[in-house]
């Protein structure tokens, strides 16, 4: 009976450290920056990995204590883990994920001496400070919570160069993009732009646009397996696809697997895959990406610099906060005709001609019904 | 030819109803069965080890643990035996080495499970559940170490190639399509399903199980050393629970990410539920479950026309999800056919004293 109890006791100490080792926020003293996770982990090879490097470059930059982080396994824990970065009196906490947005703003109104930056979102407030369900956005974010700052980017226009790239580089005339869900604004702007920018090249392309789930969940960004079996469904349904770009996080880059093994050309997304998905790097032709990191750290060293700006930051190809990453072993499969759309397309993006999408006023798309 | 049919009132709607679902399976036959596959190993390593009187809830965490040793041993191995992949799967030395972690992970963590509920009797259910904690836990852990090594992994098995001509069969050539053009984790799992479907039947060591599982005193007082099958049974579903893992990493994909079983490891149990203990009960049932997937995936993608898509669209594609689970509660209240388990499933068996 007591060797049961201490066999047993033994192996739950090791689960608890277990456990505890991958979500760890130990408090240190000093200037303190904590990062909450979105659904998912933390080295997902993409959105929630890039912006920790962020983090973590703007804390070196700025000569803080390294950064500490909080995974959230499911969406109920992101307040949590939030409450418990205020609860150890953090100075600036980074929460990732459009997912995120609501508890961001309840934090920081609750919370006004702590700095917020929340990657993948944009405060929307109602007159009395209150976040606004119908988007009406009456409030000044900036003003009412002067302790938080979006991030957002236009991802219908690298979405829009991938579009490009991509119906110049289908030999059938017919591509695919698969997102993970449509309830983020980030998947449906990439995929909307993808679509645009390959029918500007060809005006009879033929283009999938798929969601793996209604609901930013685990099937949405953080299952490999299922990413790979949805884009083999796909393919097997429409056999002459030969271009894939996946808007779907972890799940994503089991897409870009099933894209290897069909042998037909894959696109990235948010960082360059090339790089951080060594085995799908032979057929990632290019990412459509934000920069996460770059962006991230930035607003990190302006909290120090004394230049933080509450409200939204929006970002896009002006700023060259978007844009598409190098072409590397693809670089052959660009002729000049489509490097001069690429280019003609990146200089009327920034002169403002050129829409990538049905923008609506918030500078997403509009999803079409 | 049948279409003309299709315009009949109700009828119409059902005959394309099943057209449809013909279409789904046909069409996607190799990802039903590659997605049936970690389902089916995970139910037939429930079933091996339950079938002797073992509970055996850490499915998941053998499967998680054996994929995350699968992905990291192969790729070392790939560097240290460079090789240009086999004429057969793909085959290279570091994923036999690679598969043979797995195995290896998926019998150490058995081992564990098997000592803590057999010889120190203690509780099945924590046990397995501490050991589906420890393999999130360490994997998570030892995986955001290594991610800052960006180094390509061992590669992966590579699905057969089936000569066209048995693919252009008439009528059978999509089954010919499903179950050969697959990696040789899915074809082993067919074999093991079938052979263990015997023995478990037929053999002495599958009589013996079924009473160990049933009425251990009874075996014991007949001469079967109960302790020691059950040990046995137990880290032979560690094996099985390895080759579950290693489909994750070598033969489906080739990355190790956290937590990347995601539940199939406790979907495992519901096929081990739903299939009655029975090996190809279990296969089928997770056959049921990756097809059910499969459909509510087409609806949603590629929707039939007509009437027939307006309705399945205007179900909400949760449904179709739920469905399997739906079914299986449905088989354990006992409204379709009941399924019992094992007299004995889960009581730590002690032998009494013999002086």
């Amino acid at each position: 009976m007591r060797s049961r109890s201490i066999a047993l006791v033994g192996l739950a100490v090791v689960a608890i450290i277990a456990s505890a080792c991958s979500s760890a926020a130990t408090p240190v003293p000093g200037l303190k920056i904590g990062l909450v996770t979105d659904v998912g982990t933390l080295n997902d090879k993409n959105f929630n990995q890039y912006s920790w490097e962020g983090a973590q470059a703007g804390a070196s930059a700025i000569g803080a204590q390294a950064p500490q982080s909080a995974v959230s396994s499911v969406s109920a824990d992101i307040a949590k883990n939030i409450q418990s970065f205020v609860d150890q009196k953090y100075d600036v906490i980074v929460t990732v994920g459009f997912a995120a947005g609501s508890d961001t703003i309840k934090a920081a109104k609750a919370n006004k001496g702590i700095k917020f930056i929340g990657v993948d979102q944009s405060p929307c407030l109602d007159a009395s400070g209150v976040e606004d369900p119908t988007f009406g956005c009456k409030g000044d974010a900036a003003a009412l919570l002067p302790n938080l700052v979006g991030i957002q980017w236009k991802e219908q226009q690298p979405g829009y160069l991938a579009g490009i790239v991509a119906a110049s580089i289908s030999k059938s005339g017919h591509i695919a993009a698969i997102g993970g869900t449509a309830a983020v604004p980030a998947v449906p702007n990439y995929m909307l732009g993808y679509a645009s920018g390959a029918k500007s090249v060809k005006s009879s392309i033929k283009v999938e646009l798929q969601y793996i789930s209604p609901a930013p969940d685990k099937a949405a960004f953080a299952d490999p397996a299922g990413g790979t079996a949805f884009a083999k469904q796909l393919l097997a349904k429409f056999t002459d696809v030969d271009v894939l770009f996946q808007v779907a996080g972890l799940t994503g880059n089991g897409v870009l697997q099933a894209a290897c093994d069909a042998k037909i050309y894959g696109i990235g997304v948010d960082v360059d895959q090339f790089l951080s998905t060594p085995d799908t790097a032979k057929c990632t032709v290019v990412s459509a990406e934000k920069k996460l990191s770059k962006n991230v750290s930035d607003q990190i060293q302006k909290v120090k610099a004394g230049t933080f700006k509450a409200g939204t930051a929006k970002l896009d190809i002006g700023s060259n906060d978007v844009g598409l990453s190098p072409f590397h072993d693809s670089a052959s499969l660009i002729t000049p005709a489509t490097q001069k759309l690429i280019d003609d397309a990146v200089a009327a993006m920034k002169a403002g001609t050129l829409k990538a999408c049905d923008e609506n006023a918030f500078g997403g798309c509009n999803i079409p019904k | 030819m049948l279409t003309g049919l299709f315009d009949i009132p109700v009828l119409g709607l059902i005959l394309q109803l099943l057209d449809f679902l013909l279409n789904v399976v046909t069409v996607n036959g190799p990802v039903i069965l590659s997605l049936a596959t970690p389902l089916a190993l995970g139910a037939m390593c429930g079933v091996i080890s339950e079938r002797s009187g073992v509970v055996n809830i850490g499915i998941e965490g053998m499967m998680l643990a054996s994929a995350f040793s699968a992905w990291l041993v192969a790729s070392v191995a790939a560097q240290a035996f460079p090789a240009e992949p086999g004429f057969f799967f793909g085959v290279t030395p570091a994923l036999l080495i690679g598969l043979a972690a797995a195995l290896a992970t998926g019998v150490a963590f058995s081992l564990v499970h098997a000592w803590l509920s057999i010889s120190i009797r203690a509780d099945q259910i924590i046990s397995g559940t501490i050991i589906n904690i420890v393999a999130f836990g360490v994997t998570a852990y030892l995986d955001l170490l290594l991610s800052r090594t960006s180094q390509p992994s061992g590669g992966k098995f590579v699905a057969f190639a089936p000569p066209q001509a048995l693919l252009d069969l008439p009528v059978i050539g999509w089954l010919f399509r499903m179950v050969l053009a697959q990696g040789p984790i899915t074809m082993a799992a067919i074999v093991i399903a079938v052979v263990f479907q015997v023995l478990l039947f037929r053999s002495r060591w599958g009589l013996r199980t079924r009473a160990v599982g049933e009425h251990p005193k009874a075996a014991e007082t007949v001469g079967i050393d109960v302790i020691r099958l059950r040990y046995r049974n137990v880290l032979a579903g560690g094996l099985l629970a390895g080759l579950a893992g290693a489909w994750f990493t070598i033969d489906f994909g080739t990355t190790f990410q956290t937590g990347m079983t995601n539940g199939r490891g406790f979907i495992a149990l519901a096929a081990m539920i739903f299939g009655r203990w029975h090996p190809i009960g279990a296969f089928g049932a997770a056959l049921l479950f990756a097809a059910s997937g499969a459909l509510g995936t087409a609806i949603r993608t590629t929707p039939p026309p007509g009437q027939l898509g307006e309705i399945l669209i205007s179900i909400p594609e949760q449904v179709f999800s739920a469905l399997p689970y739906l079914v299986t509660i449905a088989v354990l209240a006992g409204v379709v056919g009941r399924s019992v388990a094992p007299a004995a499933d889960g009581q730590p068996y002690e032998r009494e004293a013999t002086h």
